[in-house]
């Protein structure tokens, strides 16, 4: 009798040890997540897709001093620099960035170019779906990368679908 | 010249240096730092920056390195606690104004003051006022000035005003307020050299063309020769994306240092010009039509081939009756700017496989005339021929006495009037000008003869001590001025006490006065050395190939067999014996209908002429990079590369062989070599050598001159062509018609180039920039 008590105890220990984990983790909060049905969640310090960012009067913040491109260790960064003029004034410094690319097939998203940059122009963004059956799809130029304008004129910065930073799968198209 | 030298001691260092030196340039020789900004070699000294600053016992304070010359005894520290401190306070002074707007400054990563506050500044700054703005100024088309960069160092202010002999800059104002002025208020009217913008430490002057294109590091630098006048410099073009950004020459490696004209530092813009040929066009009709290259060979070589056949048959029957008016068969007119191998190849062309000595170019200075009077000369002096005869540019800065007759160096030869000015302010040289005009070296002048346009020859022949010239000479000049015997006489006796003077000449001397010059300096003591202005990249290059029609390669004349036989058998071709047409007999020929055909490669011969006039007149070949009135009037035009697009050599006018290198291609055109080849492959004929290396080679086997060391113009150097055997007397030297003149470009013009470049027309200097009055 003893001995099938005993063998109880120990089968009802042995269960409570091996469910141990299980229960301890039914009571805590879900951390699984739904991705891609549910949007994932990112730490504010994830390094997605770029974005270059605007200043509060919404010209652009990139002045195209060429440091990212220089940081750059896989060298996806593509800058061509022109000239602000009083009619057309697009950065706040004399010169912008007539052309930026980056060539994500490439880039290793380190951060280097974030670090370099002295105007705070060039941010990771947390978009991250990027993949794509087509590898020219994935050289992303500056209409692609620069922040909405989120002060006056919407218009002015163009085709929202392309200068909004957060939208998804549209690299495949 | 080595002088007395004097013992120093620096930070431990024993130095042994020439008495005299700078304290500067001694450390700097021995690899111990001394930082600077406002000490610059061949300019005055200005100790403005205060960088240089070491301890020098015995002295009280900290001396500028810079302006202290060595003395006997001399111990000098550069590296102590006192003078780190000094360097740090100075930039920190320097910065205290200092915008700090790197990221958009277009000196970021070349900048000297970045370099020095890496290297030598505080960390941390300790100013927190505000600082004082001022906008930006455009100067010219070319010249930006950012006032609140600029550390005032005054390097500019002296290059323009020593170097450049223009003055356009100065300094206006005090203390905080102290600012570099253009001349003209708000603008300069200059040169538009752009020595400033090169010279200038920090991003204060900035080019118009260059700036906020890209940055130092984005760039690739290709360094080859200026396309533009005869003088040769080295530039080094920068290039992105297959497009020049810039030119200049930093590390000072070719035989003009850092100078660089406005021509050489911005004028490659017509490369990319949007009126440049890309295409071959075809004449049908009366228009002419884009082609592909394909046909345009074919069409030409088609009918080239039949001219020759009809030319052959023609000269088999000559005892029958020719009703027909006589033809003169193939004309070839070559380049200025194209290579040396490939006017050898051309000429060679023309020789073997069209059967003509119908070949010439735009002579620009009688260098036939020099080579063959130096021959003779040394033959009847043979103790002269112990130095080359002739200088190069860089002689000129050492020279004591230079003697100038015609030309305006400043306006046609940038860079030797640079050199000129170089020798009468550092080496106290006596420049002694003989000119119809009042031409800006005389600012420069010892002694100056004036006289009538035309009368140069009158001036050597009194030289030579014939007294009828000096009768012509006397009298009252255009411009007033009494030219008296004295003047005259004291011209002729102060240049007679000279020494190896170098004498540089313009078109006004050609022909026999060529020979009258030559005699003139053979007077004259020491070994006297020339120079033959000459425009246009290669010139030089097209006389010393050949391209004449009285002359084969080397300068030896057509009429002379053994000449002859010497190229016939390397060349497997025999050669015609007469003396062909000039440039102006062909286009004369053209006109009546005496020309079966006329080939014109990189020339424009009909320039300011009626292209209908000449259409149909003959089977017109044109080979450019644009269409000018030659080619207007062809029948076929081929698009051709230019010299910022292709590898060879180029010959400058004082004979320096220098190596093009390409920088960039244009889509659409070929070389001329290539189009020689192709042209020649549709023909069936064989014309070798196809590589620019090969045809090189083949030079240095027929020309005995350019049978020189390589290896420095490879490396980009420049070498002096010569004669190894000095200069033997040649048979009578072969005359022949033909005009010698220069196309008296100026600093904004360059011929065909020039009409494209849009600096070029951009500047206002082109319109408003006065001539030289007469003498
Ligand atoms: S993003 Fe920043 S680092 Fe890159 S070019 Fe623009 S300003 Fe410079
Ligand atoms: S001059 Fe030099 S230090 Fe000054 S802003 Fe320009 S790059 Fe920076
Ligand atoms: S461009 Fe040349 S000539 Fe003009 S100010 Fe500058 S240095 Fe002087
Ligand atoms: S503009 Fe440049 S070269 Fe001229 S004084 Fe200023 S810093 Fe020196
Ligand atoms: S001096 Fe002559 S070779 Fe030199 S940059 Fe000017 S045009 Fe070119
Ligand atoms: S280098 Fe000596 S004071 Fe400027």
């Amino acid at each position: 009798m003893a001995s099938i008590l005993g063998g109880i105890v120990e089968t009802v220990a042995a269960l409570a040890s091996g469910f141990k984990v299980t229960f301890r983790q039914m009571f805590r909060p879900t951390v699984t997540e739904n991705y891609p049905d549910e949007a994932p969640n990112f730490q504010n310090r994830f390094r997605g897709l770029h974005v270059l960012q605007r200043d509060e009067a919404g010209l652009e913040k990139c002045v195209a001093c060429f440091l990212c491109s220089a940081a750059c260790p896989s060298n996806c960064i593509y800058i061509e620099a022109a000239d602000n003029t009083a009619e057309q004034q697009i950065s706040a410094g004399e010169r912008y960035a007539s052309v930026y690319n980056i060539d994500y097939n490439r880039c290793i998203f380190c951060g280097y170019c974030v670090e370099a940059c002295p105007t705070d122009a060039i941010t990771h963004g947390h978009e991250f779906e990027l993949a794509s059956y087509n590898v020219t799809d994935l050289i992303y130029r500056k209409e692609r990368l620069l922040a909405q304008k989120t002060t006056t004129d919407q218009t002015a910065a163009g085709d929202p679908a392309l200068s909004m930073p957060s939208g998804r799968n549209q690299s495949a198209s | 010249m080595m002088g007395e030298t004097v013992k120093i001691r620096v930070d431990d260092r024993e130095l042994e240096v020439q008495r005299g030196t700078l304290l500067i340039e001694a450390c700097r020789a021995a690899g111990i730092e001394v930082p600077s900004f406002c000490y610059y070699p061949g300019l005055s000294l200005q100790a403005a920056c205060r960088m240089c600053l070491v301890e020098i016992e015995k002295a009280p304070k900290l001396q500028t390195a810079c302006t202290v010359p060595v003395t006997e005894g001399m111990i000098v520290r550069s590296n102590t606690e006192q003078v780190t401190q000094a360097r740090r306070s100075m930039l920190e002074f320097l910065l205290g104004n200092h915008p700090l707007d790197c990221p958009v400054c277009d000196k970021g990563g070349e900048c000297e003051l970045q370099d020095m506050v890496f290297r030598y500044g505080a960390s941390e700054s300790r100013y927190g006022e505000a600082k004082r703005h001022v906008e930006e100024q455009q100067w010219s088309p070319v010249v930006y000035f950012d006032a609140p960069r600029c550390i005032l160092c005054y390097r500019c202010v002296r290059v323009c005003d020593e170097g450049m002999g223009v003055g356009a800059l100065s300094v206006v104002n005090r203390g905080v307020h102290t600012e570099i002025a253009p001349n003209h208020g708000d603008h300069l009217e200059c040169e538009e050299c752009g020595m400033c913008i090169d010279i200038c430490p920090v991003g204060a002057l900035t080019s118009g063309a260059y700036r906020y294109k890209a940055r130092p590091w984005e760039m690739q630098y290709t360094s080859t020769i200026c396309t533009h006048c005869g003088d040769g410099c080295k530039t080094t073009l920068s290039v992105r994306n297959n497009k020049i950004l810039r030119g200049n020459n930093r590390d000072r490696s070719g035989i003009n240092g850092e100078f660089l004209c406005i021509k050489g530092r911005y004028a490659y813009d017509f490369v990319e010009h949007p009126s440049r040929l890309r295409q071959p066009l075809i004449r049908r009709g009366r228009e002419l039509v884009e082609t592909t290259w394909e046909e345009a060979i074919g069409t030409v070589a088609a009918k080239w081939s039949e001219i020759l056949a009809r030319r052959n048959k023609a000269a088999n029957n000559t005892l029958a009756e020719t009703s027909e008016k006589r033809s003169e068969g193939f004309g070839v007119i070559g380049s200025n700017h194209t290579t040396n191998e490939e006017n050898y190849l051309l000429q060679k062309f023309a020789r073997t496989v069209l059967q003509t000595n119908h070949v010439d170019h735009h002579r620009t200075a009688d260098y036939a005339a020099l080579i063959h009077a130096l021959a003779n000369e040394s033959a009847e002096q043979p103790s002269q021929a112990q130095r080359p005869p002739l200088a190069r540019s860089k002689d000129i800065v050492g020279a004591s006495a230079i003697l100038l007759v015609g030309n305006n160096p400043t306006e046609q030869h940038p860079l030797i009037a640079w050199n000129i000015r170089e020798a009468c302010r550092l080496n106290g040289a006596r420049l002694y000008i003989i000119h119809s005009r009042r031409i800006p070296l005389l600012r420069q002048s010892h002694r100056f003869l004036p006289l009538g346009l035309g009368h140069e020859a009158d001036a050597l022949r009194h030289l030579c001590g014939e007294p009828e010239a000096t009768q012509a000479l006397l009298g009252e000049t255009p411009s007033g001025d009494n030219v008296t015997a004295d003047l005259l006489n004291d011209f002729r006796n102060r240049l007679q006490e000279e020494k190896d003077v170098i004498v540089v000449f313009g078109d006004e001397i050609t022909g026999p006065d060529v020979s009258l010059l030559i005699r003139m300096g053979s007077r004259l003591s020491g070994q006297t050395r020339y120079i033959a202005l000459g425009d246009y990249s290669n010139s030089r290059g097209a006389s010393d190939m050949g391209l004449l029609p009285h002359l084969l390669p080397g300068y030896r004349p057509v009429g002379d067999a053994a000449a002859r036989a010497f190229f016939e058998d390397r060349w497997k071709s025999p050669i015609p014996a007469t003396v062909g047409l000039s440039v102006d007999d062909m286009v004369a020929a053209t006109l009546q209908g005496g020309m079966d055909a006329l080939y014109v490669v990189g020339a424009n011969p009909l320039k300011g002429r009626n292209p209908e006039d000449f259409c149909g007149k003959t089977f017109l070949v044109v080979q450019d990079l644009f269409l000018q009135e030659t080619a207007q009037a062809a029948d076929v035009v081929l698009p051709a590369a230019s010299a910022y697009e292709k590898s060879g050599t180029v010959t400058n006018t004082c004979g320096e062989l220098q190596r093009l290198r390409k920088a960039v291609g244009v889509l659409g055109t070929r070389t001329d070599l290539q189009i020689f080849a192709s042209l020649a492959a549709a023909m069936g004929a064989t014309l070798h050598p196809s590589q620019p290396e090969e045809a090189l080679e083949e030079i240095r086997q027929m020309v005995p001159e350019y049978n020189i060391p390589l290896a420095n113009v490879l490396a980009g150097g420049a070498e002096a062509v010569l004669n190894p055997n000095g200069f033997k007397p040649l048979a009578a030297p072969a005359e022949t018609s033909g005009r010698v003149y220069s196309a008296q470009d100026t600093l904004f013009t360059s011929g065909t180039l020039g009409r494209f470049s849009n600096i070029l027309n951009l500047v206002p200097e082109r319109n408003i920039r006065k001539e030289p009055g007469p003498a």
